[in-house]
């Protein structure tokens, strides 16, 4: 059994749709300073080594934490990256877990990095270039590229989630004000957040109607951004973090679970499948992450989650997926207030992904939001407190959930 | 593999447009080089200082701040190292050309170096620790090939 890991701080960089008043390392370096900030204490000696990762070809760059390391403070110290899609954030953070979980010599406080510079770079390229078997085939059957990266690039995998939405719907009946309703929520929370880049504070949910589809039943106004922005999460020993932070948050549970790829499966990484709503990956990593952090009953136990979904549907899916509400409820429960932010079981209070996304930061910054809201740091803190949240991941292929659970205590059920 | 059988490849072009935001420091040095002038900044703690300028002593960990510590250098170096490319960079042809002599040099009042082509040079005349200067463009534009290359003093 690993250690008891703990969460000492986390922060952001400034979100934009084009953060061209810095280079790559320097918006990294951004999220550092914040991080840092939030656990006075600490200073670079302190940190014994280094996990960065963001998504792979989005800028052009390959390696880019390898130019980037004195601007991370990384000199002469242990670094890996990880890069795994739109997880690539909670694969960082989860990867910051296991350097401390495993108990190495000398290695007790880890930095976890994710961002993404979007602006300076292709979105459509960079998912030919982690989709490219299905886009080759696409572009073979008579769909040429442009019209491809319309639909694949308009925010992000726009082409796939609708079809995940119109499933979503006609199994929940789940109506366009529902997935409206969602993106009010998350729009007017992001403006109370400093970070986030789409802060809406008098957005409604007429305003989110009136605007054109990009892929039937997702309008304009309900796709998520492409953000510039960095994220960074310290990880470190039970014992450690209470000397560097107040309130330190113990990570509990953590998994990283893929289902079959859920596109078109021409690129033999497995089959189509026929419902993209389905999301196994996502029940499958909540069992084994509540399992780890001894959660039995997720709607009561859990306070607070922060879930990856750049397009409403996925919010309503996830939240459901996840076990925080019964299957086809979610849509109630926006349209009572449970999930606001004096809710019962307020959700996404960042604004979460559909506000700002910052595609290899976003699942990152799904449990440095969740870890700020138990320690009371949270810029849209919930008044009430907060002992247990998730936060949550998609991407990969399309069919790759992360789930870390964390708590203001460490974990005491732990079951082998 | 004793069957010969045709498998289908799916051929593709995908056209890449990428940018690289400098950010505001390398800015400041590009818009020097219109000028035909060096700049640096300087770690306030260990006092090295950079060509190009960046915000962040690796060294010290220490944040260099964008207003301060800025140096104005001469734009003369001195040749630390350097190689000779016979043959065309990224020709797949292998075609022989006209010798390319690249340096690393460090400019004087600096802690670091630059690559950049040595012109007007001989391979044999080469040698490391010499002094060179900067050959300006005629008309600088305000990015990295404002500076032609290094020629001998």
């Amino acid at each position: 059994m690993g250690r008891q890991v703990a969460i000492a701080s986390a922060g952001f960089s400034e979100h934009a749709s084009k953060r061209s008043d810095v280079n790559m390392a320097e918006l990294v370096s951004e999220a550092i300073e914040d991080c840092l900030k939030n656990a006075p204490g600490v200073e670079f000696d302190d940190i014994d080594a280094f996990v960065n990762g963001n998504m792979p070809a989005f800028e052009g760059s390959n390696m880019p934490e390898l130019w980037m390391t004195d601007w991370m403070g990384a000199r002469n110290k242990p670094l890996l990256r990880v890069t795994t899609g739109g997880t690539t954030g909670g694969t960082v953070a989860i990867a910051g877990y296991y350097t401390v979980a495993a108990g190495l010599p000398k290695v007790d406080t880890v930095l976890a990095i994710a961002f993404e510079q979007q602006s300076q770079g292709n979105t459509s390229v960079g998912l030919a270039s982690v989709a490219y078997g299905e886009i080759s085939i696409l572009n073979t059957m008579g769909i040429p590229y442009d019209q491809l990266s319309r639909l694949l690039s308009a925010g992000a995998a726009i082409g796939v989630a609708a079809y995940q939405a119109t499933n979503y719907m006609r199994k929940t009946k789940t109506t366009e004000e529902d997935l409206a309703r969602v993106v009010v929520q998350n729009r007017q929370n992001a403006a109370k957040t400093w970070w986030t880049h789409l802060k809406m504070p008098n957005l409604t949910v007429e305003e989110v109607l009136d605007t054109p589809y990009i892929s039937f039943p997702l309008r304009y106004g309900m796709v998520c951004p492409a953000s510039d922005g960095a994220c960074a999460m310290l990880f470190t020993t039970e014992e450690k973090a209470k000397d560097m932070c107040e309130i330190p948050v113990y990570v509990n549970g953590v998994a990283s679970v893929a289902n079959e790829t859920a596109v078109l499966g021409y690129d033999g990484s497995g089959t189509g499948q026929i419902d993209p709503s389905d999301q196994i990956g996502a029940m499958k990593s909540s069992e084994l992450a509540y399992y780890q952090a001894g959660i039995s009953f997720p709607r009561k136990e859990i306070d607070y989650a922060e879930v990856y979904s750049p397009f409403p549907n996925q919010e309503l899916m996830w939240v459901e997926k996840l076990g925080l509400f019964e299957e086809t409820t979610a849509p109630k429960m926006y349209e009572t207030g449970v999930t606001a932010l004096k809710g019962e079981l307020p959700i996404n209070c960042s604004g979460g992904v559909n506000a700002t996304n910052a595609i290899g930061a976003s699942a990152m910054e799904r449990p440095a939001e969740a870890a700020l809201q138990i320690m009371g740091k949270a810029d849209n803190q919930v008044p009430k407190t907060v002992h247990t949240s998730i936060g949550h991941g998609w991407g990969g292929s399309l069919n790759l959930c992360t789930l870390m659970v964390m708590s203001d205590e460490p974990r005491r059920k732990w079951r082998r | 593999m004793s069957e010969h059988k045709v498998i289908v490849v799916n051929k593709g072009m995908v056209r890449a447009d990428y940018n690289f935001w400098v950010g505001r420091y390398l800015d400041k040095f590009f818009d020097n080089l219109e000028n035909k002038k060096i700049v640096g900044n300087k770690c306030s703690k260990c006092g090295d200082v950079f060509v190009p300028p960046r915000k962040i002593c690796g060294k010290c960990n220490v944040v260099i701040p964008l207003e301060e510590n800025w140096v104005d250098l001469p734009d003369t170096g001195i040749l630390k190292n350097y190689t000779i490319t016979p043959y065309r960079v990224n020709d797949r042809t292998h075609r022989k050309a006209k010798d390319l002599l690249l340096g690393m040099i460090q400019i004087d009042g600096s802690n670091t170096a630059i690559v950049y082509r040595l012109l007007d040079l001989k391979p044999d005349e080469i040698k490391t620790g010499m002094k060179v200067k900067i050959e300006w463009a005629e008309k600088p534009k305000g990015d990295p090939s404002d500076i032609k290359g290094f020629v001998k003093m």
